[in-house]
C-alpha cells in the first residue's frame, strides 16, 4: 500500500534521514520509535508531503509521489496524498472554525461533496470520537485530548487509506493522553491502515502489528513488538525513556 | 461672546468645506493604501530576493522620512525639476497630489502590519491545510485571512486613527483641509479677522470624527473575539 | 541587474529632462497665453485679496489681476497657496504670480522678477491699548519682546533695531502672541493692522502706534519671466487712464498708491 525506498534527506548537510525504506500493508498498524532527533518525525512528514526528501521514492497504492528524488506536478501530489491523513502533535485545529467546520471545511472545499452530507458525515465521525455534543464549540473552549480527537475526525473526514499519527499525545498530561490513545486503539479494530510515531512504548506494543526503531536517521531494528522490545538497542532506549 | 455667536454660522459652514475635504483624503487614503499596502506586503515577502529588497529599501524610505516633506516632494518636484507641473496649480491638483503621497506613505505602514500578520499565522495552520488536500489559494483564503484579520485590527484602528489627524500635514501643499479653514479667520477672511476660536474648534471635528471610528473599530474588534 | 537598473533610470531621466527642456523653449508669457489662464497665488489678505459673500475673490489686488490677465486675453485662476512656499509654488510652475500685498524685501526680490512698486505700506507696532502713551518713540521700545513673522519685513526691521523677538509663524500668530501675553508687541503690515487691531474687531484691546519703516508691494513672477514687464506696462497705461485710481479708490487704498 505504502512503499518508501531509499529516502535521504538532510539539514544544512547533517543527514536526517540516510538510506531509509518503509513498507506499509493494507490493514497494518506501524508504529515508529526512537530518541528525539532520530528522524522518525521527519519520516512521517516526508511521506505526507510536508517535507521533501532529497533522495530515494514514495509510492502511494503503486503511484508515485516522488521517483528517485524527482516530484510530479503539485497537483498530483496533492491528489495522492489525499490518500493519506495526517494527524499532528499540537492538533492544527482551525481556530476560527467550530469542531463542525473544522470537519466539513475540507471535505467541501477538497472533495467537493455537498454541504449536508459532509455534515452528517462530520457527525458521525464526531460520534465515533466521543464528541457529538461539541460540534458548536470553537477548539480554544475544548481541553487538548479533545481538541486532538477532533484533529483525529477531521483526518477521517477526508476517507484516507492510511492514517499517520506525528506523536499525537505529547503535548498532553497523562489523563487526556488516554482518551486520544482509546480513539487510536478502537481504530485499529477497524483494521484501518495506520502509522504511529510515538513515544508511548506499551501502546505501541499493544496496538502495533509491526515497530520500526529508528536512531540517526536508519532503521536499526523492525519487526514484530516483542521481538523489536526485547532487542538490546530498543531495550536500553526504552530503559532510558522510562 | 456676543461676537463668537455672531460668528459661529460663518465659522462652522466653513470648517464644513475644510472638514468635507479632510474625509475625503482620508477615505481616498483608506481605499488606496489598503490594497497597496498588501501588494507592498507580498512583495516584501517575496522569495524573489531583488523583489523583496527593493520593496524594502522603499519602504524603509517611507517610513523612514517625514510624511510633510514627501508631500512638498510629490507636489512640487514635477514642476521644479521636470519642468512639468503634471499636478496643475488648482485645488484638485493638490488634492490628488497629497492623496498619492498619503497612500504610498500610508500603504508602507499597512504593509509592515500586514507582514506581521500574516507571519504570525502559525506554519502549523498551513500545514494542517496542506495534509487536507488545499490549494496554496484555498489556504490563504479560507485557514490564513481570517486569523490574519484578527491579529491586524488592533494594529490597523491605531493606523487609521492617526490618520485622520495626519491629514492636516497636506495644508504644506495648500490643501484646505479644516486645520487650514480654522486658521483663516486668524489672519481674516470673509470679515472675521483675529478670531483664534476657530482653529481650537477644529479640534472637536476630530474628537467627533475619531470617537465614531473608535466606536466601529472596537465593534469590529469585538466581532472577531468568537475565538481565541 | 543592477547596472541594467541603472540603465533604465538613467535613460528615463534623460526623456524627463528632454521633456522639460521643450517646455522650457517658450518665454513665460507665451507660456501663459499657450495656456490660456494665468494662476494667481493669493492668499486671505483683505482688502487685497478676499472673497465676497458669493465666494468670489474680489479686492484691490484681485481686480487688477482680473484686468491685467483680460488685457493678455487669458483667463485668470486665483490658488490660495501657503504664504512660506510661494516661492516653491511659482518656480514648480503651481502658479504664474504671487499677487497679495507683498512687501519688495531683497529676498523676494532676489528669488523673484517683480515688478514696478504699485503701493506703500509701512511695518507698524500693535500693543496693549493701554499702554500705547509709554512707547512714543522707538528707543523706549528697546526693553520689549516682539513677536514678529518669521522671514518678513516685520523681522527684518527688529533685526535691525537688534531689539529681542519671538519669530512666529504668521502675522496673525503675531498678534496672537500680543493678545495672549506672550510677547509684549507685535510688528506687523500697516494695511493688516488697520483691518484687524482696535474698535469692533477681535483685538479691541490692541492698537497700533509706530511706523518704524516704509516699504512697497509689488508682484511677484518667475525668475526671469518676460510677464513682470509686460504688468509694467499695463500698470502705466492704467494708472494714465484712470482705472487704477478708480479701483485704488473702491478698496480704500488710493492713498497708498503709488504713481506709475
Amino acid at each position: 500500500m505504502l512503499n518508501a525506498t531509499n529516502l535521504k534527506k538532510s539539514f544544512d548537510g547533517l543527514g536526517v534521514l540516510r538510506d531509509i525504506s518503509l513498507q506499509v500493508n493494507e490493514g497494518e498498524v506501524v508504529a515508529i520509535i526512537g530518541k528525539s532527533g532520530s528522524g522518525k518525525s521527519t519520516l512521517l512528514r516526508c511521506l505526507n508531503n510536508l517535507e521533501k526528501v532529497d533522495g530515494g521514492t514514495i509510492e502511494i497504492d503503486g503511484q508515485a509521489l516522488v521517483k528517485d528524488g524527482v516530484y510530479g506536478a503539485p497537483k498530483e501530489q496533492r491528489t495522492l496524498c489525499l490518500k493519506m491523513g495526517y494527524v499532528f502533535q499540537n492538533f492544527n485545529l482551525f481556530p476560527h472554525m467550530n469542531v463542525l467546520r473544522n470537519l466539513t471545511e475540507a471535505q467541501v472545499c477538497v472533495l467537493k461533496r455537498d454541504k449536508a452530507k459532509a455534515e452528517s458525515y462530520a457527525r458521525e465521525l464526531l460520534k465515533k470520537v466521543g464528541l457529538a455534543d461539541r460540534e458548536t464549540a470553537y477548539p480554544y473552549q475544548l481541553s487538548g485530548g479533545q481538541q486532538q480527537r477532533v484533529a483525529i475526525a477531521r483526518a477521517l473526514a477526508m476517507d484516507p487509506e492510511i492514517l499517520c499519527f506525528d506523536e499525537p499525545t505529547s503535548a498532553l498530561d497523562p489523563l487526556l493522553t488516554q482518551e486520544v490513545l482509546g480513539v487510536i486503539r478502537s481504530l485499529s479494530k477497524e483494521k484501518r491502515t495506520m502509522i504511529v510515531v510515538t513515544h508511548e512504548m506499551n501502546f505501541a506494543r499493544e496496538v502495533a502489528d509491526r515497530v520500526v526503531f529508528m536512531e540517526e536517521g536508519v532503521i536499526v531494528a523492525e519487526g514484530k513488538p516483542d521481538e523489536v522490545f526485547d532487542s538490546e538497542k530498543v531495550k536500553a532506549f526504552v530503559g532510558l525513556g522510562d | 461672546m456676543e461676537l463668537i455667536i455672531k460668528q459661529l454660522p460663518i465659522v462652522i459652514n466653513s470648517l464644513n468645506v475644510g472638514f468635507l475635504q479632510t474625509l475625503r483624503l482620508f477615505f481616498v487614503t483608506l481605499l488606496g493604501a489598503a490594497p497597496l499596502g498588501l501588494v507592498i506586503a507580498f512583495g516584501s515577502m517575496s522569495r524573489f530576493k531583488p523583489l523583496s529588497a527593493v520593496t524594502r529599501v522603499i519602504v524603509w524610505i517611507v517610513r523612514g522620512s517625514p510624511l510633510m516633506i514627501q508631500l512638498l516632494i510629490i507636489y512640487y518636484f514635477p514642476g521644479l525639476v521636470l519642468h512639468n507641473p503634471i499636478w496643475g496649480g488648482g485645488e484638485s491638483g493638490r488634492f490628488w497630489a497629497a492623496s498619492v503621497a498619503f497612500i504610498v506613505n500610508y500603504a508602507c505602514y499597512f504593509s509592515e502590519i500586514y507582514r506581521g500578520g500574516i507571519q504570525s499565522v502559525p506554519v502549523g495552520q498551513i500545514e494542517a491545510g496542506k495534509v487536507l488536500g488545499m490549494t496554496k489559494g484555498q489556504i490563504f483564503w479560507r485557514i490564513k485571512l481570517m486569523q490574519v484579520v484578527k491579529a491586524i485590527v488592533p494594529p490597523m484602528s491605531n493606523e487609521i486613527i492617526t490618520l485622520v489627524k495626519d491629514t492636516s500635514l497636506a495644508r504644506i501643499i495648500a490643501l484646505q483641509e479644516i486645520i487650514w479653514a480654522g486658521q483663516a479667520f486668524m489672519k481674516g477672511s470673509q470679515g472675521i479677522s483675529g478670531a483664534i476660536w476657530p482653529m481650537f474648534f477644529t479640534g472637536v471635528y476630530y474628537l467627533v470624527f475619531n470617537g465614531v471610528l473608535t466606536l466601529l473599530l472596537g465593534r469590529v474588534e469585538k466581532k472577531l473575539n468568537y475565538y481565541r | 541587474m543592477m547596472k541594467k537598473l541603472m540603465k533604465v533610470l538613467a535613460l528615463m531621466m534623460a526623456a524627463m529632462m528632454l521633456l522639460g527642456s521643450a517646455a522650457m523653449a517658450e518665454t513665460d508669457l507665451e507660456y501663459v497665453k499657450a495656456k490660456g489662464k494665468l494662476v494667481v497665488g493669493i492668499t486671505d489678505f483683505a482688502p487685497m485679496d478676499f472673497k465676497d459673500e458669493s465666494g468670489a475673490w474680489v479686492g484691490f489686488d484681485a481686480d487688477v489681476a482680473k484686468a491685467f490677465a483680460a488685457s493678455l486675453g487669458v483667463e485668470v485662476e486665483f490658488i490660495e497657496i501657503e504664504w512660506d512656499n510661494k516661492i516653491l509654488e511659482l518656480d514648480s510652475k503651481a502658479i504664474d504670480c504671487v499677487w497679495n500685498g507683498m512687501t519688495l524685501t531683497d529676498e523676494v526680490k532676489s528669488a523673484m522678477e517683480t515688478s514696478n512698486a504699485y503701493c506703500n505700506n509701512a511695518q507698524v507696532v500693535v500693543l496693549a491699548a493701554d499702554k500705547a502713551a509709554d512707547f512714543a518713540d522707538v528707543p523706549s521700545l528697546s526693553g520689549l519682546t516682539f513677536a514678529v513673522e518669521a522671514g518678513s519685513a516685520g523681522e527684518a526691521v527688529i533685526d535691525a533695531l537688534g531689539y529681542n523677538k519671538v519669530s512666529v509663524t504668521s502675522q496673525a500668530a503675531a498678534l496672537m502672541e500680543v493678545a495672549g501675553g506672550t510677547a509684549d508687541a507685535a510688528v506687523i503690515d500697516a494695511l493688516m493692522a488697520a483691518a484687524m487691531v482696535g474698535e469692533g474687531t477681535n483685538y479691541a484691546n490692541l492698537t497700533y502706534t509706530l511706523a518704524l519703516n516704509s516699504e512697497e508691494y509689488g508682484v511677484g513672477f518667475r525668475k526671469g519671466s518676460d510677464l513682470a514687464a509686460a504688468l509694467n506696462d499695463y500698470f502705466k497705461a492704467a494708472y494714465a487712464d484712470g482705472t487704477l485710481i478708480a479701483c485704488a479708490e473702491a478698496y480704500g487704498v488710493q492713498a497708498a498708491l503709488i504713481a506709475q
